[in-house]
């Protein structure tokens, strides 16, 4: 929060800082508009920012950025130097320091029908991304193979907003790392992973630099359209586990079968609520029906954001953590094993939801995590 | 005796104060040279380099000798360090700083004041358009200002000495 009110105009960060310690550390979103009340979104409340400083719930009383306000804002969202940004301001959204992206809306200057850049910026939504280390730890136990060494082939599914893209983030890290970081020491060694990021989400690349910790041993393609990126990157980067973020497009499955062929393993994400609901997408029907995937993962919301309700293998049963690896104590050996052995017992469905703690800090575990899907 | 020394005083005086307005003429279309090439420079590092504006700022500064490059520097500087300053502003200052080190005159200065009322707040093929604009008027202030060198570099040379003549004789 600190490093971000650097963003700001002297007024605006005056404003800001009023704000109590409590919700600073909740804030989500910062909503900056030319002449209308600033805005942010903390936790799971949203409320319009004081001129006199603090909260307050009627717009009339709020502070309202000015021209200036939002174009110092703008400077120093580009560096001063917009023309370094246009592929940016094509898609309306800055990637900063520290992950955190920023949304932009204006008016928008067509060059043969598509859209140039952007000019006029007078709304910016800054989300602030937070980085949940060790979301993954709960999950890597289930998706060792340790037929070939490796990791499972693994589809990743939740309804929006339920951790996703956090938990890849973190599983990235963890095979990336490989046995020397906790969470991961079942791992023989690290992994070389390669991240196709269309989004720029999973990464949150600066400059192609991530600015999330995604382990040593990860290249990331950033901003490039899947199918094409998972091509490029088995041609000319030698994943030995690939990732990539919301699959569903026929030509993404028909990247993932050569990735498969090439003896890559892919981890992937994929909307839906449940495996009734993937077995109705046609792309994901086939891949499913052609048991490409051996794990699947499936995450809801339930009981906040980010549950785990539970990993399946390709034939669709319900695994406890145990199946899978012929070391069955071995999750008792780690702190992180020893929880999910405890709670995912295969039947016992809402003894096994434990939710995942993102932060390992209960108090802020919920709002913290439902930040984090805000980005998903 | 002190007659004389103060005599010497004043020819020394204006032969110096006309040496140094010669040096003013001859200096101010090297200048806007150097001007030009800076701005070609930024120019480049716009277009092909896409690098942020403090940056570029700082690598054509590198490349250009006080006191223009100083102009640059300063700029660049305020750039990094002041996040509540728009480039604008601080363009503005860096002149209001460093022009005076400069022999370049007024002219010179609107035309790279106007400059700073566009840098870094457009697309590169805008940007171009406002630095070659810069360019070209630059380029027609350095047209009278190799004129004015040629006309008054060498005449201020003499005049100074010349004046200093003069008042000695009417002195005396």
């Amino acid at each position: 929060m600190h490093s971000l009110l650097q963003l700001f105009s002297v007024p605006l960060r005056q404003i800001l800082s009023t704000l109590s310690s409590e919700i600073q550390r909740q804030v989500q979103e910062i909503r900056v508009r030319e002449r209308r009340p600033l805005e942010v979104g903390w936790g799971v409340h949203y409320s319009f920012v004081s001129a006199a400083g603090g909260l307050c719930d009627n717009p009339v009383q709020a502070y309202v950025p000015s021209r200036e306000d939002c174009s110092i804002l703008l400077e120093n969202l580009t560096q001063h130097s917009l023309y370094s940004f246009e592929e940016e301001l094509r898609r309306g959204y800055i990637t900063i320091d520290g992950g955190h992206r920023v949304g932009l809306a204006g008016r928008t200057v067509l060059e043969q029908g598509k859209v140039k850049l952007l000019k006029d910026v007078a709304s910016f939504n800054i989300r602030i991304a937070r980085e949940h280390q060790g979301t993954g730890n709960k999950v890597l136990p289930y998706l060792m193979d340790d037929l070939s060494r490796s990791v499972h082939h693994t589809l990743v599914v939740s309804p929006p907003q339920q951790g996703k893209t956090t938990l890849i983030r973190d599983l990235a890290r963890l095979i990336s790392s490989g046995p020397a970081v906790p969470g991961a020491e079942r791992l023989e060694r690290g992994y070389k992973v390669g991240i196709v990021d269309e989004r720029s989400e999973v990464a949150a690349c600066v400059r192609g630099i991530p600015r999330f910790n995604l382990g040593p041993r990860t290249d990331v393609l950033d901003a490039c359209p899947k199918a094409e990126g998972m091509m490029m990157m088995i041609r000319s980067m030698s994943p030995e586990v690939l990732i990539v973020d919301e699959v569903g497009r026929p030509e993404d499955a028909a990247a993932i079968r050569e990735a498969l062929h090439a003896g890559i393993r892919v981890i992937a994400t994929a909307h839906g609520s449940d495996m009734d609901d993937l077995r109705k997408r046609p792309v994901l029907q086939d891949l499913i029906e052609e048991n490409v995937f051996s794990r699947i993962v499936v995450l809801h919301g339930r009981l906040g954001a980010g549950t785990l309700e539970g990993v399946y293998n390709a034939r669709g049963e319900r695994l406890s953590p145990a199946l899978g690896s012929r070391e069955a104590a071995a999750p008792h050996l780690h702190g992180a094993g020893e929880s999910v052995s405890l709670r995912k017992r295969p039947g016992g469905f809402t003894a096994g939801s434990a939710p995942l703690d993102w932060t390992g800090n209960a108090a802020f575990g919920r709002s913290k995590a439902e930040g984090e899907s805000e980005r998903c | 005796m002190l007659k004389l020394l103060g005599a010497m005083l004043i020819l020394l005086a204006f032969t110096l104060f006309g040496f140094y307005q010669a040096h003013q003429f001859a200096r101010r279309p090297k200048q806007i040279a150097e001007l030009i090439r800076s701005i070609q420079r930024l120019e480049t590092e716009i277009t092909y380099g896409f690098t942020p504006l403090p940056q570029a700022l700082l690598k054509v500064a590198e490349a250009c000798p006080p006191p223009v490059g100083a102009l640059f520097r300063n700029a660049a500087e305020a750039l990094a360090k002041d996040g509540c300053r728009s480039v604008q502003q601080i363009w503005q200052e860096a002149i209001h700083n460093q022009w005076q080190h400069t022999s370049m005159k007024k002219g010179e200065q609107d035309i790279i004041r106007q400059l700073g009322f566009t840098l870094g707040l457009s697309d590169s093929t805008d940007q171009v358009k406002h630095l070659r604009l810069a360019i070209q008027q630059l380029q027609g202030e350095m047209d009278g200002a190799q004129e004015d060198r040629k006309r008054y570099e060498s005449m201020w040379r003499s005049l100074g000495l010349l004046m200093g003549a003069l008042l000695v004789i009417l002195m005396y």
